[in-house]
This record gives C-alpha cells, structure tokens and sequence, in this order.
C-alpha cells in the first residue's frame, strides 16, 4: 500500500513542480487589493502616505498630452493629410490651452497651497514638541520636589515623635 | 477486495476529484495527509524565517518552537541564507541536530547584495520575490511562517502564519489571512492583528524567556538596569532614560549619588546614536551611568542578578503603534533575577508588569523619577515588588512556552488525520 500511495505522490508532485505560476497551484486568484482607510492611520503612516501622494501630484500637474509627431504613410495624398491634421490639432490644441492652461495653474497652486500647510503642520507640531518637552521637565521637577517634601515631612514627624516618645522607622 | 486495496481505490479516486475541482495542490496536499492519516510516515513540518542567520528574539521563538517539536514531526527549517546548526547552538543553546535546513535563494535580494530581506522594499509592480518560498511551502504537511512576512502565501494543508506585530497593511501580495492560523507573541500584537488585519482568532502563545539559572544568589547593588538594542533610531528610549537619570543626578545629588544606572545593550558599529548617548553623559559628568555594548551572556546574566531595579521605556512619545514594544523579554528577563521593573506604560509591557504589584508602569519620565523615588526610599516595597516580580516572569518560561506550542500543534494535528475518512490498516 505504501509503494502505491509513494507513486500517486510521486506523480502528483511531478505535476505540481510542472506548475510554474502560484496562482494555478492554489486554484483561484490569490492577489486582490486594498483600499486605504485613511482614519485608522497613525501619524507615521499618514506622513509617508502624505509626501507619496504629493510626489504623485506633482508628476500630473500639466495634463496636457504630449505632442506626438503625425506622419502618414500614403504616398500621394500623404503630405495633404498631414498639412490638414497638423492644422486641425493645432487649432483644437489652442483652444483646448485656454482652458488647459488655467487647469494647470489651478493644479500648480493646489500643490503649492498642500505643502504650505504641510509645512505649517510641521512647524506647529516642533512648537508643540517644544512645549511638551518644557511641560515634561516640570513635571519632572515637581517630582523630584514631592519626593524631598515627603521626605522632610517624615523626618518632622520623627524629630516630633522623638520628642514625644520612641522613634518610628521611615526608612527600610 | 482486501482493505488495503479498498483504501488505495477509494484515495486514487479522492485524488482525482480534488484535482479537477480544486487542483494539483490540494490533491496532493490530499495524499500527504493520507500518508500521515495511515501511519506510513510523520508529519513533516516546515519552519520558514528570512531572518534566521541573524540572532533575533523572534528567531528564537520559531527555533524554540522546532526543538519542542522535533521529536513528533519531521522538520525543515527553512532559510535564504546559510546558516548551521551550530549557529544555533552558540546563539540560542538550541541542539536542532534532527532538523533539516534548506536554503533557498532569492535573486531578488541576492542581485542587490541584500542580506537583511525587507518585505517592505518590494515594489507592488515587481514579481513577488517570495513566491520560491510559496512554492516550497506545498511540500509540507504543515507550513509555519515564523518571519512577520505576509508575503510568502502557503499552500500546504495546514499553516501557521506566525506574527511578533502586523508591521504592514494589506497591501500587494498580502496573504496573512490564507494562513490556517495565525499566532501572536502577547496579547497587544494579537489585538493589532484584529484591528490592522481584520483576522478574527488569532492564537496567542507568549515567547520564551529562560533567564532563571541566572537568579540564583548574588547580592542586589544599588543599581538600575536597561537591557535593550542600541537602535540607530533610538526607539528604545535609551536617551530619554538617561536624561532622567541625569536629571535626578542633578536635582537630588544626595539621593542619586549611591545608584548606578546601566544600560546593556547589542549595537551595530559606527551607531551614531550611541555615540550621542556616550556624548551627553560626559558633558553631564553622569560618572554614575556606563553603557555596555555588546556583553557576552555570562556578563549579562551577572548584571541581572545584581540590579534592583529595571528600566525600559521603549514607547515613550511613540504615537505609531509599532514603536511600541510589542511583548518585552528584557523585561522578563530581568523579573526572573527579582529586578523590580518601571517600564513604559503602554504595549506588551501592560501584560507583564501589574502596576504596584510586581513592579510600576510609567507614562512619562516624571512617572519613571516618581517610582523610582518611590523605590530609592523604600527597601520593604523593593523586596515585595521584586519577589511578585520573580512569581509573575514564571509564566513565561521555557517549559510554559513548550507545553503551549505542544498543545496546540497536537490539536491542530488530530484535526488534520480526523478529517480525512480513511482509516488505519489493521
């Protein structure tokens, strides 16, 4: 029985070394994707999130397509097909500036407007780091003087007591 | 028709089903079972980490895990890079002697010289590197993933994807929830798998921590105690530990002057953060602080019996999650050798340290003075903390971690043979 169950495995494993792509191995669609819940983010997730999705803008500032050489390849009415399409495309391609053109700026200021409070954000947040390290720093203080203050009260209270009678332990 | 011969006809036709409905995978995967449902041979069981020729805690978890398990199944360690069993040894004082180790390479890293391989530098458009990993994951009865890398996607029957925290989102080539379970080091990871993985159940089994030979009998010193890596990035809070100590230095000289404060710890060479801790103590004149990089053990242990208290703030003005430390060994560590902890309040460290019974959890440096305050004043409370301490860290011994991984790999394989209808030869 093992020699028989040996070759099914056999077999089966030559089959399988056979199949290059994970995707057929496991029998179904293994890669999906995932949208971003921007709300459960921590801050370091947010910022790396913030400067990718800025870099990405910035890339698609000017929407305008890039200019493509037009050619033809007729022989004899070629050369009137290109005059004419040249002709049509750039006076479609100047109409389409006047609006384009102000979608551009509009876009570049939207950028611009993005890192500025960014860069706000950034200066708020060192003023805020500045100011908790202060606020730590006195708490630190206010510690340390809490601890002295108890332990002067203890040694009162023992001068005290040593007066009045046998000296209770404070200390271990 | 003799059993046996009915138990081969009644598999070969399984077999055949499976592979036209759910493919060569799964039919084999079948027959694995079968073989191991009949008797015929053990379990094998595979234990991938990308990271294992680096020395590591969460490497020692998975390598803990093929010792408590190498008397009942078959194991493959599973590595990129060479690494020997007697690496193992010297590293973890692990004899893994009875399991295999089976590189496999991957160009991507390999073409870029890359001996750390970071999941997270593989971009979404590139062919996923790991799938050489995927591919060998479908020899196994059972695969465990022990490398925090939900990119490698199993096909075996059975698979444990094993998680110290979700670093990543789901993004491309996120497979963590194909696994068949998914085990977490402490409670706090477990939850982040629920919140950043969306996984329901996921298994929790504390790592091991064995530094309990090291507690018998040296006097305690007045000394604090940090144990922790020296990371570039400072997310250990080493800086912020000794600012406060400075700070005591400095506000209550009387008081501080008895204490040393020591922070252990491995680094890499040239660590420019480490040279700005050795800067800033000796501007401050801390003459009381030392830093001890890269100790052998023995030198380790000897510090942990002689500390009274531990320091680890390791969290402290985090705001990402990950910065947080996720279950905290240094911590136990030092419990074991009755070293009473102040750590950070937030994390694993909730789970090990009960604030005011074995030891306090600060939220800031003013809460670690406050307690260490406490401590420095009161020689009674120090030795109570430190005895609950040592009763607490039991719970994370060796032995514990063990019994737990036994218990659960057990279940898992009764599950597997169960399932599988065929019965055993008589």
């Amino acid at each position: 029985m093992a020699q028989e169950i040996q070759r099914l495995k056999e077999e089966l494993n030559r089959k399988r070394k056979e199949i290059e792509d994970i995707k057929k191995l496991a029998n179904k669609e293994i890669d999906r994707s995932f949208p971003h819940n921007l709300e459960e983010f921590s801050e370091r997730e947010l910022e790396s999130y913030i400067a990718e999705s800025i870099a990405s803008i910035k890339t698609e500032i000017d929407s305008r397509p890039a200019k493509e050489p037009i050619t033809s390849h007729r022989k004899v009415i070629g050369r009137p097909i290109v005059t004419l399409k040249r002709f049509l495309l750039q006076s479609l391609a100047d109409y389409n500036d006047l609006f384009l053109d102000k979608q551009i700026r509009f876009n570049r200021q939207s950028v611009d407007l993005y890192q500025a409070l960014l860069l706000r954000t950034k200066h708020n947040k060192e003023r805020m780091k500045q100011i908790q390290e202060q606020i730590s720093s006195c708490e630190e203080s206010l510690v340390i003087l809490k601890a002295k203050l108890e332990d002067l009260r203890a040694n009162l209270e023992q001068g005290k007591n040593l007066d009045e009678g046998p000296k209770l332990p404070v200390q271990d | 028709m003799s059993k046996e011969e009915r138990i081969i006809q009644e598999l070969a036709k399984e077999t055949n089903e499976i592979a036209a409905a759910q493919g060569i995978q799964a039919a084999y995967n079948h027959v694995l079972r079968a073989e191991v449902a009949l008797h015929l041979r053990r379990p094998s069981l595979a234990i991938y980490d990308h990271s294992f020729h680096f020395i590591g805690g969460a490497q020692r978890y998975g390598l803990t895990m093929a010792s408590a398990l190498q008397d009942r199944f078959d194991i493959t360690l599973v590595v990129n890079h060479e690494v020997s069993h007697r690496d193992f040894v010297d590293w973890y004082g692990l004899d893994l002697s009875s399991c295999r180790i089976k590189v496999i390479k991957l160009p991507f890293f390999e073409e870029r010289g890359l001996r750390h391989l970071d999941p997270a530098i593989i971009p979404p458009e590139t062919r996923n590197p790991f799938h050489l990993v995927s591919r060998e994951s479908g020899g196994y009865d059972i695969f465990v993933n022990n490398s925090m890398n939900e990119m490698v996607y199993p096909l075996s029957g059975l698979s444990v994807l094993v998680c110290h925290f979700p670093e990543r989102r789901p993004q491309t080539y996120f497979y963590a929830d194909r696994y068949t379970h998914v085990v977490c080091n402490s409670l706090y990871t477990a939850e982040w798998v629920k919140k950043k993985w969306r996984l329901t159940s996921p298994q929790q089994i504390y790592p091991p921590v064995d530094m309990e030979n090291a507690a018998a009998g040296l006097p305690k010193k007045k000394l604090i105690l940090s144990v922790a890596r020296f990371e570039v990035e400072g997310s250990k809070r080493q800086k912020e530990m000794v600012e406060a100590f400075l700070s005591l230095n400095e506000k209550w000289p009387e008081i501080a002057k008895d204490w040393s404060f020591i922070l252990a710890g491995g680094s890499n060479p040239d660590n420019p953060y480490l040279a700005g801790l050795e800067k800033m103590i000796a501007a401050k004149r801390g003459q009381n602080i030392e830093l001890k990089v890269n100790l052998p053990v023995d030198e380790l242990n000897r510090l942990y019996q002689e500390a009274t208290l531990f320091w680890h703030m390791c969290g402290l003005k985090h705001e990402d999650p990950s910065g947080i430390e996720h279950f905290g060994m240094t911590t136990v560590e030092a419990m074991q050798n009755r070293a009473v902890p102040i750590v950070y309040d937030g994390g694993g460290l909730r789970e090990i340290v009960d604030h005011g019974v074995n030891g306090f959890r600060a939220k800031s440096k003013a809460g670690l003075l406050e307690y260490t305050l406490k401590l420095f004043r009161d020689g009674k409370l120090v030795r109570a903390l430190a005895q609950s301490a040592h009763k607490k860290a039991q719970t994370y011994t060796r032995a514990k971690f063990e019994a737990g991984i036994r218990a659960f790999f057990g279940d898992m394989l009764n599950t597997y043979i169960s399932a599988l209808d065929t019965g055993s030869p008589e």
